[in-house]
């Protein structure tokens, strides 16, 4: 069934709002705290950097906390989570260096709180805040559920700070609220708009059991809510005491000006590239399980002077599918490139980075969705493809100055490979966990390096791979291998990194199996692009094989150390499916490599055969695409490698062998 | 001024756009690539990296398309897209004069 | 008389310190000689003995035993100095050394470095990819064989590798620590097909889940043990030729020592070696003072480190990272927490002022020692803020040049921010001291403690400079500086006075509580094997102690958290009692309701440590008392706390105090080997060891 509006979801539609538009909605509901520019403009150089540094310490411990109360492997292993602090209008002072799509649109959420929450029940001391809905903002698919609390010192709404996290499963269709059918939103978790769940310090217990009543992991869910209490409660102890010490006024004041230093460097940053603007498309394939289509997100981007302009007119109309993104999607899409490409060395205040730029996008498109629109994986997919074709335009932009394109990467690992695996465990217990081997994704190239190797993901500076013994340990499976695949980082001069697969088979499973729900686009296409002629990165491949002889060969004292290796039936997995695996299936996940940089007919034959070695490419690989020859000891046959080279730079084109179109 | 828009372009103070190989001007400041040699062909070109039919999971034919540099042959923008969609990519650095 | 030594090599000093039974102790340094180090261990040998008034051979024959900090391991390790390693690991599974679980590309690094995304990398791979191989074998998680081991296969492997260049072979199969048959018959075909090698097996070095870190660990084992071996042997031929017949011990990053015989074949529990000294000092000298809670900080010319002794232990930890790798070594949590005195001061390009994380390092350090530092560091400052005595540094051993120090705070501080060089360094001053204060609390919150709850400890040529200042900040109840005649050479101390650790894990994960038969014999097991490797330590003890503990966890949760259990073997009730010591360390850890009980717990790894006392503990000697008021040698203009700004502060000679004397800040105490400083609102006091004990009337 085609989406339809809504009527009485407008309220929900969340916009960032002005200061002023603020303060006219809260009125003199909340006295909201403020300083005096005079105040920022007389702090001086110690105790800017002593507050300054306090506050970055206190949005660690904020995340730390969470980190070690949490129960969901997603946030303890993957890092999906991270932690903020905004002034009192929601504005984000300072970002952890977690995942930063999610803290970058707490302030959405927190402002939407402040503007329609302020009367009635009001907002106190003592309150907190909990959100999934993503159309307003404090997360970019129901899973991300955000915890924001403000502080109030002497009477006053100080400033706030929120903790978010991405939830195992919080009800929909299928297993992990991933329900690669759905059409729409209905089909999914329900989005709940911000509800006041702790009140003066307690938990609204009424409010908590709605709020778990919809998860098929309702104790994991409450630790996780305890862990973001934990969060903020941290976070309110140390800037009380902070306040305490300097003064109200001077930590705002400190506040301001670390989103003013953020915002003036950015600028300054911006002057010192030319002006001009460059265009990009990301594409996905599939929006749903059986669909076939294929999507664009494109982006104009013009840079003038010290301002960036976001335009994403042409994109493809929202789809009926769980690929969608809301406002709060796109802009979080955005958010993580800037941060790592341009704000590599200022700090990481939001507030003042997203004063640099302006976002042109049409509601009803499919990275600025409207109510009821699917957006379950919205995280991975819109708002990552929006992050994509971000990283292209920036990185574009980059290029063109001497210094600031040594922070440019091409498009890191095109999407998440999500494998959701749920049953009985080897103890009889039951289970649902989203692997997350594929977080080891390759980074893009850079302009004078390679990308990393199974480095990680744009949006998650810090990623993490649990051991294949912990997985084994944990669920029932065996893994064939764990292994970095040939060829899969983009072709350039500078190589992508490469992406990797793992290849397992139940094991020791009291059913004799497991339930499996694969999410995984990049089939069809490619999706980490390149740059200045540097090639895309391989595709997502993912090879179900049933009924093997995977037993008769471990008998037999061998390892099977490739799909070919295998007696079975081969399917190709299509982008989004759901089944079962028997004991004698074997599954093989392949996921992205970053995207190369530059012509990779002029990449090193020695770094092409150190690759080799190092099993990096393929020979195929290094002869196909990078025209490198070897002689029969290994060795680069330099003269040979010129020869092929000129004739590869000739034939590639379509010289000497076609037609060619101009 | 001239300045670099990447690995391969660069752009004087008049907006012409040349190879950064060869010196071959390729297009102007608008239109930086106006001139480049364009090649469609099949994905699994670009190399073993591309590991199924896309076939196998759309109906669109999805194509490697390439701009190379019609002097020297390098290669200046790769991109595997729809075959139907017109390429999306394109830069356009003001110019800034002398 | 009987002797006990410890000699501590670091990268730039050699110390040494010595004890006898009366009570007697004697200290000496002289400078490190890379890269053959043991010419230093020698010649302050030398030294030590002619400060007690006798020969060299005279001490040695009396000296019961050396313990030794050595940095070498360390060294080799960052050096990339090693051993050709060859690598043998389970089909399918070699890369797991190269994805690094994808932490490697930023484990270790700081903020600002994780901050800086684009230009992060993995580093230099461990084994070239040439120099490893796969075997056909499997065990699953059980232990259970499902693929036999390919012996053919295994044979040909090692001899592609020793062709290859390896003159060491590591091996680490997946679950070997489950059931290590398959390592233990490969360690018998790389006998037979390359006699000679050294070999290690992960499940003997690190039977520990989770294969990366056991890999890792395995392989750097396999590097620096021939090197450690090629180190220890000739040395202690070297101490057998001048008379010393006593025994070499070498310290762990566990806070204990080995002898060294033993220390080769698990040279990677030597990594540790020289930063633990130190936190071993304060936990004696706290036992010394009644101490139970310390936070140590030794902050240096190029380093501070930060460790916990709580409940007169030295908090531990299970593991540690190294050149972005993640090893498996129980070692004392010492954590490296900024750049000491070489931190540079610099202004972003907002205007902004900062201090560190960068330093000037050893070279060419900061820009008052003249050997070309231009960079202002925190060294600059306190020399131009007047805490130090440009006539008195590191003992009058080495001039400082106040004017190099000033044009370096004028030139990137003042000019940039408008500010004089006074304020600047002022600014700089108190941001480090801030700064400070929020690393060491996050080493102590994260430790699941309360600041207040702790004495502070402050050593290293530049601890004693800062301290009275971030103390304050993190509201500890009481600052000690220790003076006494162990101040110059406080690590070597901890050295002496440590006794024999030893430290044998297993893992074996299961569900909480398995069976009391299978928990009492995976622990009876491990105490076989520590009493098998305490007699082969050829010394005797005074006492020896076992304490066990399991790595516990929340199923569905990450941190798995080391507690304790009872001696001797336990009942229902009594695993019972080890789940809720659990559940009590969690929540302290990481807050009240932080555990997901609901979820089942579940046992990883057993743990077993032996600690042979040693016969001999240094005393530490009184110092005289005090006869009337402690007399400043004079007074200069000083800057120690930005509220209070310059002013006029009483100079103090260490030499000249005793014990009883009180001292109000603000002044400056100089001590030969350090400075100590104390704002307005500090008073110091000498106590019976010659220590300072600082409290503070206000924060």
């Amino acid at each position: 069934m085609p989406v339809f509006p809504v009527a009485g979801s407008e309220k929900f539609a969340n916009q960032p709002a002005s200061r002023e538009e603020t303060l006219r909605a809260v009125g003199d509901s909340v006295r909201l705290h403020d300083v005096d520019h005079a105040v920022v403009d007389a702090l001086d150089p110690l105790t800017y950097e002593v507050v300054r540094h306090r506050l970055t310490s206190i949005t660690e411990e904020m995340g730390e906390a969470l980190k070690r109360m949490s129960g969901s492997v997603v946030v303890t292993d993957c890092n999906d989570f991270d932690a903020a602090i905004m002034d009192e209008v929601g504005d984000v002072v300072q970002v952890g260096l977690y995942n930063t799509e999610l803290a970058a649109s707490l302030d959405m959420a927190a402002n939407w709180t402040l503007r329609n929450r302020s009367r009635g029940r009001g907002i106190n001391p003592g309150d907190m805040f909990l959100c999934n809905d993503p159309w307003v903002g404090g997360g970019l698919h129901q899973n991300d559920t955000s915890l924001f609390a403000p502080l109030f010192v002497d009477g006053e709404l100080f400033c706030w700070t929120g903790a978010v996290a991405h939830q195992v499963d919080l009800g929909g269709a299928s297993p992990g609220s991933w329900s690669v059918g759905a059409t729409d939103v209905f089909w999914e978790s329900l989005p709940t708009p911000p509800v006041k769940i702790v009140e003066a310090g307690e938990i609204r217990e009424d409010i908590e059991d709605v709020w778990l009543r919809r998860s098929r992991v309702p104790k994991l869910v409450a630790l996780d809510l305890r862990a973001k209490i934990g969060a903020n409660n941290v976070a309110h102890e140390r800037l009380r005491a902070l306040c305490e010490k300097y003064g109200a006024g001077v930590v705002k004041a400190v506040m301001r000006r670390t989103m003013d230093d953020a915002e003036s460097r950015l600028r300054a940053k911006l002057r010192e590239l030319p002006d001009g603007s460059w265009t990009s498309v990301a594409h996905q394939d599939s929006a749903r399980a059986g669909d076939r289509g294929i999507y664009k997100i494109v982006l104009k981007l013009t840079k003038d002077g010290d301002k960036l302009v976001f335009d994403f007119t042409g994109t493809d109309p929202q789809v009926d599918g769980l690929i969608n993104c809301t406002f709060a999607g796109l802009r979080g899409g955005i958010m993580p490139v800037l941060l790592t490409m341009l704000c590599g060395d200022l700090p990481w205040a939001p507030g003042g980075i997203y004063r640099c730029i302006e976002i042109i996008s049409e509601p009803g498109t499919i990275n600025n969705c409207t109510f009821p629109s699917g957006i379950g994986k919205a995280s991975v997919a819109s708002a990552w493809a929006t992050t994509n074709v971000a990283t292209e335009c920036l990185a574009g932009m980059l290029d063109t100055h001497p210094e600031h394109r040594k922070r440019l990467m091409s498009v890191c690992c095109g999407t998440w490979d999500f494998a959701l695996l749920a049953g009985v465990d080897q103890r009889g217990g039951g289970f649902v966990t989203m692997l997350c081997d594929s977080m080891a994704g390759g980074l893009g190239a850079r302009s004078d390096s390679d990308g990393v190797d199974t480095g990680g993901l744009a949006c998650i500076p810090m990623g993490r791979v649990a051991d294949v013994e912990m997985n084994e340990f944990a669920f029932p499976m065996l893994y064939l291998w764990r292994r970095e695949e040939p060829d899969s980082g983009g072709p350039g001069r500078f190589r992508g990194g490469v992406g990797a697969s793992s290849c397992f088979v139940p094991h020791d499973s009291p059913i004799g199996g497991v339930h499996l729900v694969v999410s995984a686009p990049g089939k069809a296409l490619p999706l980490a692009s390149g740059l200045s002629g540097g090639l895309p990165a391989g595709t997502q491949h993912d090879v179900l094989l049933r009924g093997t002889d995977v037993a008769a060969q471990f008998a037999a004292g061998r390892i099977p150390g490739s799909l070919t290796d295998l007696a079975g039936d081969a399917d190709l997995l299509p982008a989004h499916h759901e089944t079962d695996l028997g004991p004698d299936d074997v599954y093989y996940t392949h996921w992205q490599g970053g995207g190369g940089y530059g012509d990779p007919l002029l990449r090193a034959p020695a770094a092409v055969a150190s690759d080799l070695r190092a099993h990096k490419v393929s020979q195929g690989g290094a002869e196909e695409v990078y025209g490198v020859v070897f002689g029969a000891d290994g060795v680069v046959d330099e003269a040979a490698t010129t020869t092929r080279r000129a004739a590869l730079r000739r034939t590639r084109a379509g010289l000497d062998t076609e037609e060619v179109t101009a | 001024m001239s300045v670099f828009i990447d690995e391969n372009l660069s752009q004087d103070d008049t907006g012409s756009v040349a190879c950064r190989h060869c010196t071959t001007v390729l297009g102007v400041a608008a239109h930086p690539l106006r001139d480049a040699r364009v090649r469609v062909t099949a994905p699994q070109t670009a190399g073993p990296s591309v590991r199924a039919e896309a076939s196998h999971f759309t109906d669109r034919e999805v194509v490697l398309r390439q701009t190379f540099c019609p002097e020297c042959l390098t290669l200046l923008q790769s991109e595997i897209v729809p075959a139907d969609e017109p390429s999306s990519r394109s830069r356009s650095v003001k110019v800034v004069g002398a | 008389m009987a002797y006990v030594i410890g000699i501590d090599i670091g990268g730039t000093f050699t110390d040494a310190f010595v004890a006898d039974e009366s009570g007697k102790v004697a200290g000496t340094k002289t400078p490190s000689t890379p890269p053959d180090f043991s010419e230093g261990f020698l010649t302050v040998l030398d030294e030590l003995a002619a400060t007690l008034g006798v020969g060299t051979g005279a001490l040695l024959a009396d000296t019961h035993y050396i313990v030794h900090g050595t940095t070498s391991t360390l060294n080799a390790l960052v050096t990339g100095d090693v051993a050709t390693v060859g690598f043998l690991t389970t089909r399918g599974h070699a890369d797991s050394i190269a994805i690094m679980n994808l932490e490697g590309r930023y484990a270790g690094l700081g903020a600002d470095q994780v901050q800086d995304m684009v230009r992060t990398d993995k580093p230099k791979p461990l084994v070239p990819p040439e120099l490893v191989r796969e075997l056909d074998e499997r065990i699953d998680h059980k232990g259970a064989v499902i693929v036999e081991l390919d012996e053919e296969g295994t044979r040909m492997a090692i001899r592609e590798l020793v062709s290859a260049g390896a003159q060491a072979i590591a091996v680490s199969l997946l679950w070997s620590f489950r059931n290590p048959a398959h390592e233990q018959r490969v360690g018998e075909l790389v006998v037979e097909e390359a006699p000679g090698a050294y070999v290690a097996l992960s499940s003997d070095v690190s039977p520990r889940i989770r294969e990366y870190a056991r890999s890792a660990t395995t392989i750097m084992n396999t590097q620096v043990g021939p090197r450690l071996r090629d180190y220890l042997r000739p040395l202690e031929v070297e101490l057998r030729s001048r008379g010393f017949q006593g025994s070499l011990l070498v310290m762990q990053g566990s806070g204990g020592c080995v002898d060294s015989s033993d220390a080769p074949s698990r040279a990677i529990t030597t990594i540790g070696s020289v930063l633990t000294g130190g936190v071993v000092g304060c936990t004696r000298l706290a036992a010394e003072l009644g101490h139970r809670n310390v936070i140590s900080t030794d902050m240096g010319g190029t380093t501070f480190l930060a460790g916990l002794v709580v409940d007169g232990e030295p908090v531990s930890t299970t593991s540690t990272v190294l050149n972005q790798y993640q090893l498996n070594v129980p070692m004392v949590d010492v954590r490296t927490i900024g750049a000491g005195g070489g931190a540079i001061a610099w202004v972003d390009n907002g205007g902004n002022l900062h201090v560190g994380p960068r330093s000037a390092g050893a070279r060419p350090g900061p820009a008052c020692y003249g050997d070309g530092g231009t960079e202002p560091t925190v060294t600059d400052v306190d020399l131009l803020l007047g805490i130090v005595n440009p006539d008195n540094f590191l003992g009058g051993r080495k001039q400082l040049s106040k004017e190099l120090a000033a044009e370096a705070v004028r030139m990137h501080i003042a000019e940039p921010l408008g500010l004089s060089v006074d304020d600047a360094c002022a600014a700089i001053y108190a941001i480090q001291n801030a700064q400070t204060a929020d690393l060491v609390r996050k080493v102590v919150v994260t430790s699941g403690h309360d600041p207040r709850d702790f004495v502070l400890y402050a050593y290293g040529g530049a601890g004693p400079m800062h301290c009275v200042s971030y103390a304050a900040d993190l509201e500890v109840s009481e600052v000690i500086v220790p003076l006494g005649p162990t101040a110059a050479v406080f690590s070597a101390y901890g050295l002496a006075a440590s006794d024999i650790v030893l430290t044998v894990e297993l893992s074996s994960p299961t569900n909480f509580p398995p069976e009391p038969a299978e928990f009492n014999g995976a622990f009876f097991q491990l105490r076989a094997e520590l009493e098998d490797r305490l007699a082969a330590q050829r010394l005797r003890f005074a006492d020896v102690e076992y304490r066990s503990e399991a790595d516990l966890r929340y199923t569905m949760q990450l941190a798995e958290v080391a507690t304790p259990v009872p001696t001797g073997d336990l009942d229902a009730a009594g695993l019972d009692g080890v789940g809720t010591a659990f559940g009590q360390r969690y929540e302290q850890l990481y807050g009240k309701g932080s555990g997901f009980a609901e979820a089942g717990l579940q046992l990883i790894t057993y743990r077993t440590q032996a600690v042979g006392v040693l016969p001999i503990r240094p005393k530490l000697g009184e110092v005289g008392r005090s006869e009337g008021d402690a007399q400043p040698t004079s007074r200069r203009r000083v800057f120690l706390d930005a509220r209070r700004g310059w002013q006029e502060a009483d100079i103090y000679d260490y030499r000249v105090l005793a014990a009883g004397h009180e001292l109000k800040g603000p002044a400056v105490v100089e001590a030969p080997t350090t400075t100590v400083a104390l704002p307005e609102g500090s008073v110091g006091r000498v106590d019976r060891l010659g220590n300072l004990v600082i409290r503070y009337t206000q924060a």
